[in-house]
């Protein structure tokens, strides 16, 4: 590590160009001891979103400085994390562009723009979450529904495969994760009555590995969880970026919520797997285990949040735990071994359970279903939590995240199923006006769910949290505020207000041996460091 | 008189119909209405007969009203208004559009706006609100809100302007770093301050952590005119205000 970290600190920037991207699976695997390094979505397999960095502590992050901004050409929603890999950022930019940028100096060495075609179906903006990068190329999903291989070094196209028909509602906005030779990634959809899926592709060529369905069809196990043909227009996406369990060669994604979301009438029964865990083996994608939240959903509560894979005690034992806060207001601990429920506590106000029963599943209250009058449940549409990532962090053993305190008016209507149109069922009134509620930037226990701070926010956060050694937690607001927040107490050590909605996740990595910082906020990425 | 009224209200609705819409049968019609019913009436009401957003069943589109119109503020929503865009195919929109166009004109306010005009003077509405480029700043901007608002929604918030607060008009009351009360209303806030309007008109903006004893309180500073306004005078008013549309 610390030989690789010199050749960062000697390269100056021109020749870091030189080697770059040459990530291979086992660096990849590594990622964690590269913390100069920025490499896959949530930073590392386990997805804690951590970083063992320490320049930037809670002491001295009170001085922290913007040392470049980098203006993106877009009036689109910018939900990015960048890479960083051996001084040189790659930057997905909506819709579906790439660019590659020095780290220490913000300044672009090239751009793949992506020409789309009309109308492109995306149920909330025209948005991609990053990139994945592997043996000198960038991979980047498309919101008409294509995954593109670039090369790191240029920005050419190396290969471009249609991963379904955007005409029919499917569009990519997921960060693909690199895993081996293989590229896996989701899809978006679930407005759309699609039937989802999770895929993985070779890196060199773009053939299809394997696709694994998130639902399965009539005589597949939990094929009858769907009646008729709803099996085929389910919804169940997999529009946020899942973790690699490397000992047991487990990919480990969440998916969405069935379709129609808010009218369930069509489609009586669990809906397998929707709004579930799921546990892939890596080389065939078969299911190794799944783990439902939310049978039956009728909320859009997709589980769509970044799996936090954590090996601890759990009873006086080592156990492999995924630490995983869903939408639906309950933070859940399971073994990741089978997907076997361990613990599940609110974290979150939530009155549409009496809470979850031995295996983990909802005690569902009377009358909290979508109504065609609106019936109030909280949490709101949005969810408690949603697609933004959450943070685990070693040092702290505490589990972080942005957290929304509202309620929605949930109505029922009638729909339809017809192909490329949004197929929801009604039209919630997600923010109530009256009562907009509030967010925060939580810590929880991650073995008793027991809340150890806030940071109280006047509205409710898209921004997800980033934890480093140096005991800072990073976070962003809608107001347009990044902050640095002390992981063991919470309190406030600096802020910066950027002037953009801040809908992304923040990184850590070095460039020239000093600790920076990256967020983008309104259509800019912003890096942060304590100066020279 | 209202015969005659009612009639040319229907020929220009049906002028307004495009003939070209391929997706107008009465089953297209249906399929619009039932989409309408489950996306649409939350703000426009089960009939279009208007709400938190206008009324669609008056004949008059005021952003537009050919099919081309209808399908880009169906599909891309209106800026500068609530409405949000609806994410449609092409042929789902039309079946909207023939839905809307099937729909029989409501009749016209019945008061008369002349009269309606002088009693916004008269009561006073003039001095918080602003309309045709004169008025105050307490109130909401109501110089196009026969754009906006059904007459029903006129109507209420005339009768009962207190049944209803936007967050924007709620009275936020504090006392300031320097220890003077202050009251008005909130036009911005974070979670570290508070950009507010004072009730003389004046801008301030304020750490909120230097505030002291703030409260927020849902209620409306405009008066209730239910016993002070006539029948006729508040038909007068709405029909005054319903016609408030610059082109």
């Amino acid at each position: 590590m610390k030989i690789r970290h010199s050749a960062i600190v000697c390269c100056a920037a021109v020749s870091c160009a030189a080697f770059a991207a040459d990530v291979t699976h086992e660096r990849l695997v590594n990622a964690a001891k590269e913390s100069g390094n920025w490499m896959t979505y949530s930073g590392s397999y386990r997805s804690w979103r951590y970083s063992g960095l320490d320049q930037i502590s809670r002491q001295n992050a009170s001085r922290l400085k913007v040392e470049w901004v980098y203006q993106m050409p877009t009036t689109l929603m910018v939900e990015t994390t960048p890479l960083v890999i051996d001084g040189i950022m790659y930057l997905s930019e909506p819709p579906s562009n790439v660019v590659a940028i020095d780290a220490a100096t913000g300044r672009q060495f090239w751009r793949y723009r992506r020409e789309l075609p009309k109308p492109i179906n995306v149920c909330c903006g025209q948005v991609n979450r990053g990139v994945a990068v592997l043996g000198g190329r960038v991979f980047v999903g498309t919101v008409d529904a294509h995954l593109v291989a670039l090369d790191a070094k240029t920005g050419s196209v190396l290969w471009d495969v249609e991963v379904a028909d955007r005409k029919t509602g499917h569009s990519i906005t997921v960060a693909p994760l690199a895993v081996k030779d293989m590229i896996v990634c989701g899809i978006s959809g679930g407005e759309y009555g699609i039937r989802g899926f999770l895929d993985a592709y070779d890196a060199a060529t773009g053939k299809r590995r394997w696709r694994f369905w998130t639902i399965p069809q009539p005589g597949e196990p939990g094929g009858d969880s769907w009646p008729g043909d709803t099996w085929k227009t389910g919804g169940a996406p997999t529009w946020v970026t899942g973790s690699f369990d490397v000992g047991q060669n487990l990919i480990i994604w969440g998916t969405g919520n069935p379709s129609p979301d808010w009218n369930g009438d069509s489609r009586q029964g669990n809906n397998l797997y929707s709004d579930s865990a799921i546990a892939l083996d890596a080389d065939t994608g078969k299911l190794k285990w799944y783990f439902q939240f939310v049978p039956h959903d009728v909320h859009d509560w997709d589980a769509t949040q970044v799996p936090v894979l954590v090996d601890a005690e759990w009873g006086g034992q080592p156990r492999k735990l995924i630490y995983w806060a869903h939408r639906g207001g309950f933070y859940y601990v399971l073994d990741r071994e089978n997907g076997k429920f361990l613990f599940g506590t609110p974290f979150a106000k939530q009155t549409w359970a009496k809470g979850l029963d031995a295996a983990g599943h909802p005690i569902r209250l009377p009358n909290i279903d979508p109504s065609p009058e609106g019936t109030y449940v909280w949490p709101g549409v949005q969810g408690a939590t949603n697609w933004y990532s959450p943070s685990y962090n070693p040092i702290t053993k505490l589990f972080y995240l942005s957290v929304w305190e509202n309620r929605s008016v949930y109505r029922k209507g009638e729909q339809e199923y017809s192909p490329g149109n949004r197929y929801i069922g009604s039209v919630p009134l997600i923010d109530l006006p009256e009562d907009p509620g509030h967010g925060a930037i939580r810590a929880l226990n991650p073995h008793t769910g027991e809340r150890v701070w806030d940071y109280r926010l006047h509205t409710k956060p898209w921004a997800g949290v980033l934890s480093t050694g140096g005991k800072v937690v990073f976070g962003g607001s809608d107001e347009g505020h990044f902050f640095a927040l002390d992981a063991d107490t919470g309190k406030e050590v600096w802020r910066q207000n950027l002037g953009g909605i801040i809908r992304a996740n923040p990184i850590t990595y070095l460039v020239d041996g000093r600790q920076l910082v990256s967020i983008a906020a309104g259509s800019a990425l912003f890096t942060f460091s304590l100066g020279r | 008189m209202h015969k005659i009224a009612i009639t040319l209200w229907a020929l220009s609705l049906a002028a307004q119909q495009d003939a070209r819409n391929p997706r107008a049968t009465p089953e297209d019609i249906a399929a619009g209405a039932k989409t309408f019913r489950s996306h649409c009436a939350p703000c426009h009401g089960l009939n279009a007969e208007g709400g938190r957003g206008p009324n669609l069943a008056g004949g008059r589109l005021y952003h537009g009203s050919t099919d081309e119109d209808l399908i880009r503020n169906i599909s891309e929503g209106i800026p500068g208004t609530e409405m949000p865009g609806a994410f449609y195919m092409e042929d789902r929109v039309r079946q909207i559009i023939a839905y809307i166009r099937s729909l029989r004109a409501t009749a016209p306010p019945t008061g008369d706006p002349t009269r309606g005009s002088a009693l916004f003077e008269s009561t006073g509405c003039v001095r918080c609100h602003l309309a045709g480029g004169r008025g105050g700043r307490l109130g909401p901007d109501l110089t196009q809100i026969g754009r906006l608002r059904s007459q029903q929604h006129l109507r209420q918030s005339i009768l009962e302007p207190g049944a209803l607060v936007s967050p924007r008009y709620r009275v936020v009351s504090f006392k300031n770093p320097s220890g003077k009360q202050i009251q008005g209303f909130i036009m911005n806030e974070d979670t570290y301050t508070v950009q507010v309007i004072d009730l003389d008109e004046q801008l301030h903006s304020y750490a909120r952590a230097a505030l002291r004893d703030y409260k927020v309180e849902e209620v409306s500073t405009m008066p209730p005119y239910k016993e002070t306004l006539t029948a006729e005078q508040v038909n007068d008013l709405v029909a005054y205000l319903s016609g408030l549309r610059p082109e």
